[in-house]
């Protein structure tokens, strides 16, 4: 019985058909759990919509450009101060966000006056910033607002500025992911090949489905300095628009978040016959695994192994501290969905920690193909978990430290398992050697919390005892 | 000199100030014991509004969604919210209460809420006979008022559904404080506890602030209780601290059951604490305790240590909640701090017709602007542009980059203050409330002071 | 050749390369069929072709997987050239069964990504 019927889904027994116990002996031939499948309506689910996939994960984290949302005040107020992906601009990104604000005329009689006005305004109170991405939200996309036209006609109007239109309400697809497809495809069919870069190095890529968190762009950068590779474009960790428009003329594109950003590196192999390689840079085999094929791609390998062996011996022996003070900890990863497959074999690998759970919000079967490959048998593999589910897989399996985003981490602490944000990290960036060693010590802080003793003490117990044994 | 009031001219909105309707109606809706709101629409609608509050009040609550897809846009979304109602009260044996929330999404489609919450209905009753779960529409759609008016809705909706009937005499006090952190909750109750005055407080939001036990249980969520919403129909009377989140229900109360209803200004600062502590008095009979004559005291001798040596003649900008705003201008001229921008951060037209934003009108000595429907953009405009100099920002955590960025000490108060540890603990209401807001203000400029060398040698003997 | 060798390299496989699991089935058949191909001529120690993008992508994945097999499954050496061959193509139809031909993935065919 490898997929598995929780006790909480007895009224909902489809769920069944998403959560898979891997046994010894089977593999994804036998079972694939669905995902990317509508949620059940009250479920307490983890997932957020498509507008939210394609402006806060992916628009969002452009260091020059203006995110106007078309839509009622909430959608930009909730995706605003949600993130954590600098830049080296002074985070012109996380500090602002621009809303049509639409109101219930606007609804009536439609928007796009309002979205032009407001487009304008935009362009006029920041003069210094040229670019923008305009997104139609739920109500804008139900009463059929034309955005296009109105940015086509801003910029015949003002002939410095671009504006790129992302059409993925949050009905849209079933999760975030519909928000990344959306965003990938328009990109790479309208703005792609539009803008020449200078090139500047015989090697150059594009690095995709990297956003940036807590530094990790900035981080991998420098790796790619030494090793003398110009990355074209980064899609999009503190990445510029005009880069993107330029990803044509790179040679490689090295996908990290397949999830996210797969498409569009589809694409430019598809369109442009740019090869992809797909990397994992979280770990330290991983990392160097990655650093080795891209060297060997441009024929540069002994670059590579300099660089290797430089920062093996810098950070290697901080990793083997923790390893060895973490060796044996068991684990649950509940975040988007690819992390679950970067992650649960190079913890097991870098740090002797035992994956025993994971959840993804938005994965494809494509993601818990990698994921059930890549782990453990005994493991719980879930797509869309609640709430209700993951209590009783923890009871199941016993987590010992839980990579989750800060609200479920909240609720766990409640049940005296500390979490680390798997999201935007504690204390990043997570990626590349020295980011490995980072995400190591965050979770053996978290393990090592004194007050989780001290929360699961029950004074009036103890009391008790200390007054009998001083009786006695 | 004088006071001027003037609204956002610009159509777009950067940085907006408050999060919309059906977010208000999620926070009334969390604070009911044993209920879980269901919002009608795409699951970014709930999903970032429980995020929103994990980052205030570092806890989380449970909100549910109808997960509105492509399919339900096109066809109607009714079959999702019979399915979230059923599989919210098969799952959770507990519940008793969903306020099933409508957002911009699902009000252009125009579902019919009501039909679909009575079919469910029906089918709970044949499922679980002798089950009573209130099920009821929150209509909220975004692209009205806001947060604001959002709670307000939500709260009215509640009281609606289920205070129905008229009950018998409880000589209790309804306290309808508004969009409050759990610190104000538990002042408000101590004040009633110094008076001997029974009362509820809705809603009661004390255990937002909720602990890690030995057995683990979670006690994170509100207490306001089905009996307490029926109980209040029979109350003595029903105080409204909130002119824009709480006057609504109080209003209803009094239409409908004839519970006396009193609006008065909310408690922030000493003489609106005052004020409230007379109307108790009045109402209830009974005299101002001597401990709050105490408190009050000791939270005067506090911010007479502070007024005319550090606060008098400084600059002060104050956004956030309406009643919020108005009320944390009080305080700031009773401590000769000088409030000279006000922001009010939606398009309610009542805004400009306030008598306590009249009253300051007629009496400011000083020049004051306060703009209606205003978003940062404008705070952060006045204070980029030099026009204006401002020596302190009152408000909370999404003006942060104004005060970072133009190097302006600042206080955080309001809803969300996610970038200060433990604020949601306590009160802003009260004596003691202003006592620590005071204090706040201070050590936020003292520390200014430090990292600026601006007179740091000031407070070497103070 | 020996089914319990293809099994370990395939087993190996699975757990550590990402190329295998691509999006649509001609994408992962490429990469099977390239990348296998390669690292057979390396094996064979024939001079490998680096003259498209694509050779040399698939020269620098299976030269990574070339240098594991060699750590990890030190009896690869031992082997008659024909007999790597043999086991390779052994690898190249289990990775192509796992994940083309039986895989449950529903999006392997869809014609657009």
């Amino acid at each position: 019985m490898p997929m598995v019927l929780l006790e909480c889904d007895k009224d909902i027994p489809e769920r069944s058909k998403h959560i898979y116990l891997k046994v010894e002996g089977e593999d994804q031939r036998d079972f694939l759990p669905i995902s990317n499948a509508a949620t059940i309506p009250g479920t307490l689910s983890e997932r957020g919509c498509a507008f939210c996939g394609a402006k806060l994960v992916i628009g969002g984290v452009l260091k020059d450009t203006i995110q106007m949302i078309h839509g009622p005040i909430g959608c930009a107020y909730d995706t605003w101060h949600t993130k954590r992906y600098p830049t080296d601009n002074g985070h012109f990104n996380m500090k602002y966000v621009w809303s049509t604000d639409m109101k219930e005329s606007h609804i009536v009689f439609g928007g796009e006056k309002r979205l032009e006005k407001s487009i304008n305004e935009a362009f006029d109170e920041m003069p210094d910033i040229k670019r923008m991405f305009v997104y139609t939200t739920c109500p804008t996309a139900l009463i059929g607002d034309d955005i296009k036209a109105v940015a086509k006609k801003v910029m015949q109007e003002r002939p410095d500025v671009d504006i790129f239109c992302c059409e993925c309400p949050g009905f849209a697809g079933v999760s975030q992911s519909k928000g990344h497809h959306v965003l990938n495809i328009n990109w790479i069919n309208e703005k792609v090949g539009t803008v020449e870069p200078e090139i500047t190095s015989e090697y150059t890529m594009n690095f995709i489905g990297d956003f940036n968190i807590q530094g990790d762009t900035q981080l991998l950068d420098q790796y790619w300095k030494r090793l003398g590779i110009q990355v074209v474009a980064h899609f999009t960790g503190n990445g510029t628009y005009d880069d993107l428009r330029a990803m044509h003329k790179a040679q490689l594109n090295v996908v990290n978040c397949a999830r996210s950003s797969g498409y569009i590196a589809n694409e430019l192999k598809k369109q442009y016959g740019i090869p992809r390689l797909d990397i994992d840079s979280w770990g330290f085999s991983y990392m160097a695994e990655g650093i080795r094929k891209i060297c060997s791609f441009f024929g540069i390998e002994e670059r590579g192994e300099k660089l290797i062996a430089e920062e093996y011996a810098k950070w290697k022996p901080q990793l083997d501290w923790y390893k060895e003070r973490l060796q044996g900890t068991k684990m649950a990863i509940w975040t988007g969905g690819p992390r679950l497959w970067h992650w649960t074999k190079s913890v097991e690998d870098d740090l002797g920690v035992q994956v025993v759970a994971m959840s993804s919000k938005f994965g494809h079967q494509e993601d818990v193909e990698k994921v059930i490959a890549r782990g453990g048998a005994g493991t719980y593999y879930i797509d869309d978990g609640n709430e209700l589910e993951f209590f009783e897989i923890i009871d199941l399996v016993k987590p010992e430290v839980i990579f989750t985003g800060p609200r479920v981490g909240e609720l766990v602490k409640k049940l005296h398992i500390p979490y680390v944000n798997g999201h935007g990290y504690h204390n990043g960036p997570y990626m590349g050697f020295e980011g490995f060693v980072n995400l190591a010590r965050d979770m053996y802080n978290a393990k090592a919390n004194p007050l989780l003793k001290l929360a699961a003490t029950d004074i009036r117990g103890g009391n008790k005892a200390a007054l009998k044994e001083a009786a006695e | 000199m004088g006071c001027e009031i003037t609204t956002r001219e610009r159509a777009g909105v950067i940085n907006p100030m408050y999060d919309c309707q059906p977010a208000g109606a999620q926070y009334a809706g969390i604070g009911l014991k044993d209920s879980i709101p269901l919002v009608h629409g795409g699951q970014g609608c709930s999903m970032f509004v429980r995020l929103l509050f994990a980052q205030h009040f570092k806890e989380n609550f449970d909100v549910a969604s109808t997960s509105l897809h492509e399919d339900s846009a096109v066809f109607g979304g009714h079959m999702r919210i019979q399915e979230g109602i059923l599989t919210l009260v098969r799952r959770y044996p507990q519940l008793r209460i969903i306020p099933v929330i409508t957002t911009c999404s699902t009000e252009v489609i125009g579902d019919d809420v009501e039909g679909n919450i009575k079919y469910a209905l029906d089918q709970i009753a044949k499922e679980f006979p002798g089950r009573e779960v209130n099920v009821f529409a929150v209509h909220t759609p975004s692209f009205k008022s806001s947060q604001v008016g959002g709670y307000s809705e939500c709260v009215l909706s509640t009281w609606k559904a289920i205070a129905k009937e008229k009950a018998p005499a409880t000589g209790k006090l309804n306290i309808f404080p508004g969009w409050v952190n759990p610190g104000d909750v538990v002042l408000l109750k101590h004040y009633l506890k110094e008076f001997g005055v029974q009362g509820d407080i809705f809603m009661d939001t004390e255990d937002f602030d909720s602990p890690m036990l030995p057995d683990k249980s979670i006690h994170t969520h509100g207490r306001t209780t089905v009996e307490d919403i029926k109980a209040s129909t029979g109350a003595l009377a029903s105080l409204s601290l909130a002119r824009y989140e709480a006057a609504s229900t109080v209003d209803f109360l009094k239409n409908t059951h004839g519970v006396p209803g009193h609006q008065i200004a909310a408690p922030y600062g000493i003489a609106n604490t005052d004020a409230m502590l007379q109307k108790i008095s009045e109402i209830t009979g009974k005299p101002i305790p001597d401990s709050l004559v105490h408190e009050r005291g000791v939270a005067i001798d506090a911010l007479q240590d502070l007024a005319h040596m550090f606060f008098a003649n400084k600059k002060v900008a104050i956004f956030g909640h309406p009643d919020l705003v108005i009320g944390l201008a009080d305080f700031c001229t009773e401590v000769e701090l000088e409030p000279t921008l006000l922001l009010l951060g939606d398009d309610n037209t009542r805004y400009k017709k306030d008598p306590r934003l009249l009253a300051m009108k007629e009496k400011v000595p000083y020049d004051m602007e306060v703009v209606c429907n205003a978003d940062l953009w404008e705070l952060e405009k006045r204070v980029k542009d030099g026009s204006k100099k401002y020596d302190l920002i009152l408000g909370h955590s999404k003006g942060r980059y104004v005060a970072i960025d133009a190097n302006i000490p600042m206080a955080r108060v309001g809803f969300p203050t996610f970038d200060r540890a433990g604020l949601y603990r306590h009160p802003t209401m009260g004596y003691r409330g202003a006592m620590l807001l005071g204090e706040q203000i201070a050590n936020a400029m003292f520390t200014h002071m430090e990292y600026t060398r601006d007179r740091e040698w000031l407070l070497n003997t103070w | 050749m020996s089914e319990q060798q293809v099994k370990e390299l395939f087993d190996y496989c699975q757990v550590r390369y990402l190329w295998q699991f691509f999006s649509r089935s001609w994408d992962r058949e490429e990469n099977i069929e390239g990348i296998v191909n390669a690292a057979n001529d390396m094996f064979h120690g024939r001079v490998i072709k680096k003259h498209t993008p694509m050779e040399r992508l698939f020269y620098a994945d299976a030269k990574e997987m070339v240098k594991d097999f060699r750590e990890n499954f030190p009896w690869i050496e031992q082997l008659e050239p024909t007999k790597i061959t043999e086991i390779l193509d052994g690898l190249k139809s289990m990775l192509r069964e796992y994940t083309i031909t039986k895989s449950l993935n529903h999006e392997l065919n869809h014609s657009l990504y």
